[in-house]
């Protein structure tokens, strides 16, 4: 047995404590909430205007590099600032690229709309990856931290310049500052689907086009809005986590790959769904990595946990935790 | 302001409608002019709902204009048709059903009320939703109410808008008998308020009683226009009526 016990039972294993998973929890619900963030405009997206875009990926990628690029350019320009233009400019490729290539589609102008939303949303996200390379080049980047927490000391909470401190557990300022503005951002979203009109119509589109608009609501609007917003979520996403991870033009590929994970868990088209999704999904992801036997390889198989659950769900449970019938 | 005095006008000239190699409206004419509820009944498949899509702009006609109030329509997208004031019901019901009842009801507001708060658009849609006997219901999820229930809150929801014309696609079909006469006074209410509508229906009974004009819709074509007490009499529609579907010949021998 002897020559085992260095391969099965490694110091994680071995050195399990109730401290270490609620660490690991902790820092799966962090980044779950960005990535329900990002889902989130996935599912927004495919609930109004029907189609999975394959470009969500890149909306996270520009979110980040925009942040990056002004923090470096303007050193004055506060980071909530930078925060906002990188919305500002992802909502606006967004209207965009769904007035000029998707109405087409909506508009009933081309033959065969499915595989041209497939196509035409893959042909913007290669652009975006290498209209990135070209300006950016192909080395990663960071962008400076612009957040410090005040020293304090509160017993159990303690914190230092970087790090927040709940009893023994350490938890990295950027991520908790990333997990608060994400926070912010899926509150003022979620009321502005469901308290005002345009979130009401937005909602009626997504639930009965034809009725939606015999009764005054015009679709089409709803389409380059929903686009726009679901874009403008992933670029914020993007623009809170360029801080915490490098930046490369095609990090985009594996957060897109998290969305479609998180609204097949999820449920297509459900917002509370995606929510759920994104926190399980870091969850499932922070404790895999935890867990995996041997330290040295866990970060490289931290997308591996996502798309077994992937494989489970369209196994057992196709329609997801809150899905309809489809 | 052509609300104020009424005159209000639509026109169908001429509108052919094609599906394929099937010819679903062949040429129909017909102007309704000033408020009047005109009952429009047909054997299944004569082109009602088609007609009705064709006006609420859900469709294109294959040729052929609509006009109101003169205004050619017939190019423009529903929404825009919904804002120039025409509003209609679907043959099934299309509330939106994971939102509240209240919901359904101000999803509209976006559209055509920038002048009113939302306080009373709010106001306004509790009044209609009272009349039509379901603001208790205003919390729950339409999709949670019963098929009648659904239909009310469609007939509400139209009026949001305030349309000059309505077209009521089959709104006492598979309704419980309690609700129908809700919806019966709903008619008569919104007739009062002088709105035109245009009535579908197979309940022969309330579409003779409410009518004042009636058009019958035969294999795309209209085959009588007239007083209901005329056109039943008409043995052209008798025989489009016997020659056909039973049910709907037990309906207008049961309303004789």
């Amino acid at each position: 047995m002897e020559w085992m016990a260095p391969n099965l039972f490694p110091v994680a294993w071995m050195s399990v404590s109730s401290t270490y998973v609620i660490r690991l929890i902790l820092e799966g619900l962090l980044i779950g909430v960005i990535y329900a963030l990002m889902a989130l405009g996935l599912t927004l997206i495919f609930s109004v205007l029907n189609i999975v875009s394959f470009a969500h990926g890149e909306f996270y990628m520009i979110g980040g590099y925009v942040v990056y690029v002004l923090l470096n350019k303007f050193k004055a320009l506060p980071g909530p600032a930078a925060l906002i233009l990188a919305a500002v400019v992802t909502f606006t490729i967004g209207a965009v690229f769904e007035r000029l290539f998707l109405q087409p589609m909506a508009r009933g102008q081309v033959d065969r709309p499915s595989e041209y939303a497939i196509l035409v949303t893959f042909g913007l996200s290669f652009v975006l990856q290498y209209i990135m390379l070209a300006i950016m080049g192909p080395f990663p980047k960071k962008a400076p931290r612009f957040f410090s927490f005040p020293k304090l000391d509160l017993g159990f909470l303690r914190t230092t310049r970087t790090t927040l401190f709940l009893g023994e557990i350490p938890l990295p300022g950027g991520r908790i500052f990333a997990a608060v503005i994400a926070v912010l951002a899926l509150m003022a979203i979620l009321y502005f689907m469901y308290r005002t009109w345009t979130g009401w119509a937005l909602q009626a589109v997504s639930q009965d086009r034809n009725a939606a608009a015999v009764v005054g609501i015009n679709p089409l609007n709803m389409n380059t809005l929903a686009f726009a917003l679901g874009g403008m979520l992933a670029g914020l996403a993007g623009a809170v986590l360029v801080t915490v991870f490098s930046w490369v033009p095609w990090v985009g590929v594996p957060a897109s790959a998290k969305s479609f994970v998180i609204i097949v868990l999820g449920g297509m088209g459900s917002i509370p769904g995606s929510l759920v999704g994104g926190l399980i999904l870091g969850v499932v992801e922070s404790l895999g990595t935890g867990f995996w036997p041997n330290p040295a390889t866990a970060q490289a198989y931290r997308d591996v946990f996502g798309l077994i659950m992937f494989a489970l769900v369209l196994l057992v449970k196709p329609t997801g935790l809150f899905g309809r019938k489809l | 302001m052509s609300r104020a005095n009424g005159t209000l006008k639509l026109e169908i000239r001429k509108v052919v409608k094609n599906f394929g190699g099937l010819q679903a409206l062949k040429g129909v004419s017909l102007t309704i002019e000033g408020s009047q509820l005109v009952g429009l009944i047909g054997p299944n498949g004569a082109g009602k709902t088609t007609l009705t899509n064709i006006i609420s702009g859900l469709l294109r006609p294959t040729s052929g204009q609509i006009w109101f109030n003169g205004e050619r329509i017939d190019t423009l997208r529903p929404y825009h048709i919904a804002r120039k004031g025409i509003g209609r019901t679907f043959q099934v019901t299309r509330a939106f059903r994971r939102m509240t009842v209240l919901e359904n009801m101000l999803a509209p507001g976006i559209v055509k009320h920038p002048y009113m708060s939302r306080r009373e658009l709010e106001k306004k849609a509790l009044e209609i939703m009272e009349f039509l006997t379901i603001d208790h219901l205003r919390y729950e999820r339409a999709g949670n109410l019963s098929g009648g229930q659904q239909k009310l809150l469609e007939l509400a929801r139209l009026l949001m808008l305030d349309p000059q014309l309505i077209i009521l696609d089959e709104p006492f079909a598979g309704v419980h008998p309690k609700l129908q006469r809700t919806i019966y006074d709903y008619i008569k209410r919104v007739r009062e308020q002088g709105k035109a509508i245009i009535l579908i229906s197979h309940d022969m009974e309330s579409i003779f009683t409410l009518s004042e004009r009636l058009v019958v819709l035969n294999f795309g074509e209209i085959i009588a226009d007239g007083p209901p007490e005329e056109v039943k009499n008409d043995p052209a529609v008798i025989e489009a009526y016997l020659g056909r579907d039973e049910e709907e010949e037990h309906d207008l021998r049961r309303a004789y």
